[in-house]
């Protein structure tokens, strides 16, 4: 599976996360962001909205996500969270990080305007 | 299980031809059309079988071996010869090392498929193995071999280790005021990596601890130094950690504790079993990240149990995770038993839809014995 991603402007894109992102696809996931990042794109709008599991390496995988981006002030946000995403962001305590949206939508307003 | 890849070299256009699209059903399957050509292949990507013609212009099948077993990182890789029976001979007088079949042309398909798997499987066999073993010791060095031993308390520990697991870990040292330190940490990722990075991790915690101890006994402090080395060292880069430092001293039946994204621990209480609820952001994600130490009171008969996330996410029989609610509950279950942790373990199963953990599994139970004061 690959992640389907969308550019929104020159700097910000929408990463569709879909049902999963685990063990089995984080690394594919580095992969994916590390493309845009070469291409200057360093606010990341992460949609949750089909995700069922994220676990302990997905989780890992956005960390290095924003541990690339943060020196240059880009942007990891999280857009329209579900359930089992929220309960792995309360645990780590990352949503102190990551700014959370109710929509993409709303994402997008906030990253772009 | 990933597709394995073959590197065919072949001269001759027929038989290269034939090879790449009887193979490539099954495998991953390059082609190089000499020796050289070869050398190059494998220096970009390293096959996990080689499958070589002998006489090829430019660099022959004979030199294309001579110059893999010269180095050490190609000499490993199955080799297997096609031969004509001319080479016959020549094949008999030099007997080759690493070489580790001879398939004579005009060749039988079906027989070199089923070398060629045969001979994958048992590289597989052998890496799985391999891979198995150094988990089990990394596992081994991740948690101690003895316990505090405390008048007036129990302590009880338990861990096991699952082949998908990661890097759950686990210490502790006695302060020079008969107070303890214990860590209870969990790596993130999944097999031997995370587990390297644990052990690694530990090896610095526990190196460094003595010296942070005699500065201060505040968990959050240690774990203020122990986020700015995980994010100033190199090798540790990309290292993400949840971490429970907890600092416990018997004589004021106190713990006190700071958490960087653990899972909270569960405090019993004579009022019922309670969360502790106050904690901080993951380690090795923000530099300027701050900790605070929260302190709890040990009634008689009240206890401490702490985990890793092997049992919260270990599956419901809604097929959701089991999570924090269940551990508050498998706490006041195990409060009154002789074998508080038999019973979180048996208490997380029976809830659970599958009849084995999914994780490694990591369970911390500190008890203080009723008639103390």
């Amino acid at each position: 599976m690959s992640f389907d991603v969308e550019t929104l402007t020159s700097d910000t894109a929408i990463v569709h996360v879909g049902e999963a992102l685990d063990f089995r696809n984080a690394d594919e996931f580095k992969e994916t962001f590390q493309d845009y990042v070469e291409d200057d794109i360093q606010n990341f709008i992460l949609d949750f909205s089909e995700t069922e599991v994220l676990d302990s390496t997905g989780l890992g995988s956005i960390f290095s996500l924003y541990r690339e981006i943060s020196p240059q002030d880009g942007q990891v946000a999280f857009a329209d969270v579900s359930r089992p995403v929220q309960v792995v962001v309360q645990l780590t305590r990352t949503y102190k990080v990551f700014r959370q949206y109710p929509s993409v939508e709303a994402a997008k307003e906030a990253l772009t305007s | 299980m990933a597709e394995h890849s073959i590197l065919i070299v072949e001269d001759d256009r027929t038989v290269r031809e034939l090879l790449k699209h009887r193979l490539g059903k099954h495998y991953n399957v390059a082609t190089a059309t000499n020796g050289q050509d070869a050398l190059d292949h494998v220096e970009s990507s390293i096959p996990d079988l080689i499958i070589s013609d002998i006489m090829m212009p430019k660099m022959d099948g004979f030199a294309l071996q001579s110059a893999l077993q010269s180095d050490k990182n190609t000499r490993v890789i199955p080799f297997i010869f096609l031969t004509a029976r001319a080479d016959e001979p020549a094949r008999k007088q030099g007997e080759r090392t690493g070489v580790d079949d001879y398939i004579t042309k005009p060749f039988d398909m079906d027989q070199l498929l089923s070398r060629v798997e045969r001979l994958l499987e048992r590289v597989e066999v052998f890496q799985s193995n391999l891979d198995a073993e150094i988990g089990r010791d990394f596992s081994n060095r991740l948690l101690p071999d003895r316990l505090p031993d405390v008048n007036g308390y129990r302590f009880d520990f338990h861990a096991e280790a699952h082949a998908q697991g990661g890097g759950d870990l686990f210490d502790w040292v006695e302060t020079d005021q008969g107070t303890y330190f214990l860590t209870i940490g969990d790596v993130m990722g999944k097999g031997l990596r995370a587990k390297f990075y644990a052990y690694s991790f530990l090896s610095y915690v526990r190196g460094t601890l003595h010296t942070l101890l005699k500065e201060s006994t505040s968990p959050a402090a240690v774990m203020q130094s122990i986020n700015e080395m995980l994010l100033s060292d190199e090798v540790l880069e990309d290292t993400f950690a949840s971490f429970l430092l907890l600092h416990w001293n018997p004589h004021t039946h106190t713990v006190t504790y700071a958490n960087a994204g653990h899972c909270r621990p569960v405090l019993v209480t004579p009022d019922g079993p309670e969360i502790a609820e106050h904690s901080d952001l993951i380690l090795g994600l923000e530099e300027d990240t701050s900790f605070s130490d929260v302190t709890l009171d040990l009634a008689p008969g009240g206890a401490l149990f702490a985990y890793t996330d092997g049992l919260t996410e270990q599956p419901g029989r809604n097929g959701n995770m089991l999570g924090e609610a269940a551990m508050r509950d498998l706490a006041a279950e195990a409060q009154d038993r002789d074998q508080p942790i038999e019973a979180i373990r048996t208490g997380t199963l029976d809830r659970s839809a599958e009849d084995d953990f999914q994780d490694d599994i990591l369970i911390l139970w500190m008890q203080r014995s009723p008639n103390t004061d």
